[in-house]
């Protein structure tokens, strides 16, 4: 057999163990759609309410909900989840038994993040499509491929750091606390339950150092009509790029195989 | 056949911190053989194991598995080696045949999915979750995924524990048609009567040794264990008259008796010609030759106590 189709098995169940967890699908599928519902009827009710960028621009409370909420998504679908099902795998001893087999270890963390892109893609798709159809999120067609960037950058980074954190996580429990705790407080730090412009300043600074800032306000300025030119911005990518080689260079070197908890 | 040795270790150590888990073990396992690894817990079984399935690395010594160094182990080599380990390691979410046919896909040369299934006796359990299956189901389910990449070496660590005696010979039925296509097993268990009856040859470990190893028949008369002849006396025929003929040891609790012969045909002739004169009945009488179990047991007390 092929590597290819290796890892095209490996990610086909991963993704069949996704839908068949209904916790995985609640936590990481329905509540980001929920989230959109929610933050639309809450913050756009009536009324032009548009937010300010950072950088300026402005944009529709609708629009600039819809962007945070795909990098959460994004964010859940890479990071969150493969902290968890890694750790989970690692300490039912399923990747020692891999291990023990011909199967080049690179196919199976390739079809791992094969399953986290293209849930991140599928999620971005499904919460793209609510925005626009739902809440009149209107989508410019010149910053579009910037905004598809994003999530691929995004999700390439967060991949990077999910797999990077499950080395650190020893159990399961641990690395299902850890990994979604991160993401809800990043999400604050990033203005993406409260507007940036809303935030306190210091919380902000902080937000700045972390991928999810970033990758946020890369979405939203490529979904503001008043973005100039293809939409990308240096720093964002700058620093989501150092991220993701940082969380791969981890990886790489502290990547576990063998369980942890149970000791031996 | 030619028989080229699968496994060959020399000197084999490995220490833990300060602990020396296997102290310099020797052993061969010859192709197409079936080897029972036998031993206590904590006898350094499973460390042994888990150097020749290239997991841990020694401290010290010489291993060879089909003529390669398993600490560095090459993908071709690992399509020759299989494995079935303590645990159950599949993901309960998958179904049976989902989990093989993963499986099938890391080797050149699989053997069919299906086949397979049916070999370990789960083919009405093919389309179930391994989450739903008994522990000994999900035992099988590890030695399909074990053996269907079709490897020339199997190893097997504590396959039935757990099974209920149908399943066991069920099991041991397998391990028998693995042999019959001139795999090589490597077998650690639990119970002696099962590597009695599969194992070719047997290596007994204790604290880290090897206090006993050789043909699994022969294991109790190279070690100069006798045969006891068991009975209950009756009138008729006292200890003493029986002392009279036969020298072997005649141990005696109450009216139960145990002669332990070196010569078994001949003092159960006299035995019975004596019981034959005096009219006596021999209840319960027994003739039992050393079996695994005892020697086990006798080679491994100390570390029991």
């Amino acid at each position: 057999m092929s590597d290819r189709g290796i890892v095209l098995a490996q990610a086909r169940m991963a993704i069949t163990v996704a839908l068949r967890t209904p916790r995985a699908i609640i936590f990481t599928m329905a509540f980001p759609l929920v989230f959109l519902v929610l933050f639309n009827s809450i913050f756009s009710n009536g009324g032009d309410n548009t937010a300010t960028l950072p950088n300026d621009l402005k944009l529709s409370a609708q629009a600039y909900f819809t962007a945070g909420i795909v990098a959460y998504a994004v964010a859940l679908s890479t990071f969150t989840t493969l902290a968890v099902s890694l750790t989970t795998q690692r300490e039912r001893g399923q990747l020692k038994r891999y291990r023990g087999t011909p199967m080049p270890p690179w196919t199976f963390i390739a079809g791992q993040i094969a399953r986290a892109t293209i849930q991140a893609l599928a999620m971005t798709a499904l919460l793209l499509a609510v925005g626009a159809i739902v809440y009149g999120v209107p989508i410019p067609g010149s910053t579009f491929p910037a905004f598809l960037l994003y999530v691929v950058i995004g999700t390439a980074t967060l991949c990077s750091l999910g797999i990077a954190l499950s080395a650190f996580t020893p159990t399961p429990d641990a690395a299902s606390t850890i990994a979604p705790f991160t993401v809800v407080m990043l999400a604050f730090f990033s203005g993406i339950w409260i507007p940036v412009d809303q935030l306190p300043h210091w919380l902000e600074t902080v937000g700045k150092i972390f991928p999810l800032y970033h990758l946020a306000l890369g979405l939203q300025t490529t979904l503001s009509p008043d973005a100039k030119g293809s939409g990308l911005d240096a720093e964002n990518l700058l620093i989501l790029a150092i991220w993701a080689v940082a969380g791969a260079r981890i990886a790489s070197r502290r990547f576990l195989w063998e369980p942890q908890a149970a000791g031996g | 056949m030619v028989s080229e040795a699968a496994i060959r270790v020399s000197g084999l150590r490995k220490s833990y911190g300060g602990h020396e888990a296997v102290s310099g073990i020797d052993f061969e396992v010859a192709a197409g053989e079936v080897f029972g690894f036998l031993g206590p817990n904590g006898a350094g079984k499973t460390t042994t194991i888990e150097i020749l399935e290239g997991y841990r690395e020694r401290s010290g010594g010489e291993v060879e598995v089909f003529g390669i160094d398993p600490a560095q182990p090459t993908r071709a080599w690992r399509n020759r080696v299989g494995l079935v380990l303590q645990e159950c390691e599949l993901d309960p979410l998958w179904t049976v045949r989902e989990a093989v046919s993963l499986f099938a896909r890391f080797y050149d040369a699989p053997r069919p999915v299906e086949e397979t299934i049916k070999l370990v006796g789960l083919g009405d359990k093919r389309d179930a979750r391994v989450g739903t299956l008994s522990g000994g189901q999900k035992r099988r389910a590890d030695v399909a995924i074990g053996i269907v990449g079709d490897p020339d070496l199997i190893f097997l660590d504590e396959p039935t524990t757990g099974f209920d005696p149908t399943a066991r010979r069920d099991a041991w039925n397998m391990i028998e048609g693995l042999k019959a296509l001139g795999k090589t097993v490597f077998l650690t268990t639990h119970y002696m009567e099962e590597a009695q009856h599969l194992a070719d040859r047997v290596a007994i470990l204790r604290g880290g040794k090897i206090v006993a190893q050789g043909r699994t028949e022969e294991l109790g008369a190279s070690l100069g264990r006798r045969t006891v002849i068991d009975f209950t006396l009756s009138n008729g025929l006292s200890i003493e008259d029986i002392r009279s003929r036969i020298s072997a040891p005649v141990e005696a609790s109450g009216s139960q008796v145990g002669i332990e012969t070196e010569n078994p045909q001949a003092d159960l002739y006299r035995l019975l010609s004596l019981a034959q004169e005096r009219g006596a009945k021999l209840d319960d009488l027994e003739v039992r030759r050393p079996s695994l179990e005892d020697i086990f047991l006798e080679l491994t007390k100390e570390e029991k106590s």
